[in-house]
């Protein structure tokens, strides 16, 4: 699985700071580290960039490209600073994010093609969020349809039917792995994507990992291509390079319907097993699902 | 040929949850959805609670004044005249001075009122706080303490206090109403941490933070159904408890509510506007699967009272 590190964000207390003072050294090193844990696309988020947009872009993305040669996922609202950061970009980079909203399209599909860059098709409508799975797969038939016909190869659409936090509404977060589902049939030939850490928004941050990986199990059922993640969560990275196939047996198992014995399993497994009774909505969250 | 209604199986009850002393009350017990009587069993009706104050109020509507008015300058006055001339069954005593950013009584004040009210009155009480979680921690353990033997109902218990307020209620042994801001999940984790302090099971409820009929009670009502149904349906034992709602208080300061009738004559006379508003609020909230209502008027209570009695067959 392509596994694209989301670490490099203008709204880290951190990062942000050395963005807006172009300070190359901490944005360097970020890099550099999120390749050393085995990421293959590094996220750049500047955020809405109302204001030097496409110099922020830029100076960005030749900042990294100085110190490693990943291809990068050029993600801000600003449809200017995507087309400055693609042309700069060495290689094939990734547009975050083409979705059918009429300005969205209009500025974005023409530069994927120029550029034969790649891009998230992102399933939210004119009106917004999708409510359900048949709306997520409406706006996947219509994204692709004016993708294709402004150019664009099937390989490079990356789908995202949109993760959403496990605290606001279950029926999203299963909506979003029902469309996963179905992906293929509806749009055959698309790759796709999902922000993951989306789905623990709101959890006190020392338990979003766990949520996280077992999130990423289900959606790897549906044969997920590629997720947006935290860079250094080792664990996350081990579960999505195939390194913990146990686990995701389990995980699959519980979503045809079993129900394991808890008291069998190892301190690992139940972990992985209670989170994905939550996220399967058998279970209703609350902070304490880990150990109550 | 007959038709088969379609019904519900469930698989949860809720919990049923007594509190008073000389007299006792028990809410809960519910095995189906709210009045749905044919699936199911709900062996104890909905409960009405009527308020009263520690201060005489300075922003209600005349309407809601006007049947109290010869009594608001004493709470243990005001709640006998609940009792006797209303058939109060449960009083809920508000002490709204405990609030640093109004009245600001002293935690001893609030503690001799709750000690007064609860020697005169024999129907279980109530006792809820101002809502800032500091000054009730402290008025609550008080209370809680004061009030040993007398099996009150405290709140609002949040995740800022609960370890104060349901360390006492546990040693003096009281039930406790655990409010969270509308969020099912915040009310389960606020439950289980409760639990895990060592309140017993049958010394919770659950306040999902009422809202009022024209101020938001949508998200009130989507929040108790879902409570309802993780409890009946999945059996979520986390949320199987009763719920109150501390409703009044919401409905008479909703801004229709108060406007008199001359500044807009189309929304009538505003005794009957208030009474509609407070007997609506209280048949949504019945609806959504509220146990328990702190209610005000004593015209909008018999209507609630009479919907009660119909809907329970």
């Amino acid at each position: 699985m392509i596994l694209v590190g989301e670490n490099i964000n203008i709204i880290s207390k951190t990062y942000g700071p050395a963005i807006r003072d172009r300070d190359a050294k901490p944005i360097q090193d970020l890099a550099v580290k999120q390749a050393e844990a085995g990421i293959d696309y590094l996220d750049i988020n500047i955020g809405p960039a109302r204001k030097h947009g496409e110099e922020t872009m830029e100076w960005v993305v030749k900042t990294v490209h100085e110190v490693v040669d990943l291809p990068l996922s050029l993600d801000t609202t600003n449809a200017n600073a995507i087309k400055a950061g693609l042309r700069v970009h060495k290689g094939k980079a990734l547009v975050n994010s083409v979705s059918l909203q009429p300005e969205r399209i209009e500025h974005l599909l023409p530069a994927v093609v120029e550029h034969g860059a790649s891009m998230i098709g992102l399933l939210w409508g004119r009106e917004g969020m999708p409510r359900d799975t048949d709306e997520r797969a409406t706006f996947a038939a219509e994204l692709v349809m004016v993708a294709a016909e402004a150019g664009v190869p099937m390989e490079d659409i990356w789908i995202d039917p949109i993760a959403t936090p496990v605290g606001v509404d279950i029926n999203q977060v299963l909506s979003c792995v029902e469309a996963m589902s179905i992906l293929q049939e509806i749009t055959p030939g698309t790759r796709s994507i999902v922000g993951l850490s989306n789905v623990s928004n709101g959890v006190p941050n020392e338990l979003r990992p766990y949520l996280n990986r077992t999130y990423l199990a289900m959606l790897m059922k549906h044969g997920l291509y590629s997720a947006i993640v935290d860079a250094f969560d080792d664990e996350l990275v081990a579960l999505a390079k195939g390194k913990m196939p146990e686990i995701l047996e389990l995980v699959h198992g519980m979503m045809d319907g079993e129900e394991p014995d808890l008291s069998k399993l190892s301190d690992k497994e139940r972990e992985y097993a209670k989170t994905t009774r939550v996220l399967l909505g058998k279970e209703l969250y609350s902070d304490s699902w880990l150990t109550n | 040929m007959g038709v088969e209604i379609p019904k519900t199986s469930y698989s949860g009850a809720i919990r049923q949850i007594s509190f008073g002393s000389a007299n006792k009350v028990t809410m809960g017990g519910a095995n189906s959805f709210p009045f749905h009587v044919f699936e199911g069993e709900m062996p104890n009706p909905p409960r009405i609670a009527m308020e009263v104050y520690d201060h005489p109020p300075e922003d209600w509507p005349e309407a809601a004044l006007a049947p109290f008015k010869d009594v608001v300058d004493d709470p243990v006055k005001w709640a006998g005249k609940c009792i006797e001339e209303y058939g109060a069954e449960i009083i809920c005593l508000q002490l709204k001075g405990l609030d640093p950013n109004g009245k600001d009584d002293p935690v001893e004040d609030a503690v001799a009122t709750a000690s007064r009210v609860a020697e005169a009155v024999e129907v279980p009480l109530i006792v809820w706080g101002c809502g800032n979680d500091e000054k009730d921690a402290e008025a609550l353990k008080a209370i809680c303490e004061a009030c040993e033997g007398r099996g009150l109902m405290v709140g609002p218990v949040t995740e800022n206090n609960y370890s104060r307020v349901g360390a006492a209620a546990i040693a003096y042994q009281h039930v406790v109403a655990a409010m969270t801001p509308i969020d099912i999940n915040l009310a389960k984790q606020l439950n289980i941490l409760l639990g895990n302090l060592g309140v017993p099971d049958d010394r919770i409820v659950i306040d999902p933070n009422s809202a009022a009929l024209g101020y938001g009670i949508e998200y009130t009502y989507s929040v108790m159904e879902r409570i309802r149904m993780a409890a009946l349906l999945q059996e979520d034992e986390r949320l199987a408890f009763p719920i109150i709602c501390n409703m009044a208080r919401e409905v008479w300061k909703v801004k229709e509510v108060g406007i008199p009738q001359q500044e807009d004559p189309k929304l009538g006379d505003p005794e009957e506007r208030g009474i509609m508003m407070e007997a609506m609020t209280a048949s949504l909230l019945l609806n959504a699967g509220a146990d328990l209502l702190i209610m005000r008027h004593p015209e909008a209570i018999k209507r609630t009272r009479k919907l009660i009695s119909d809907m329970m067959g």
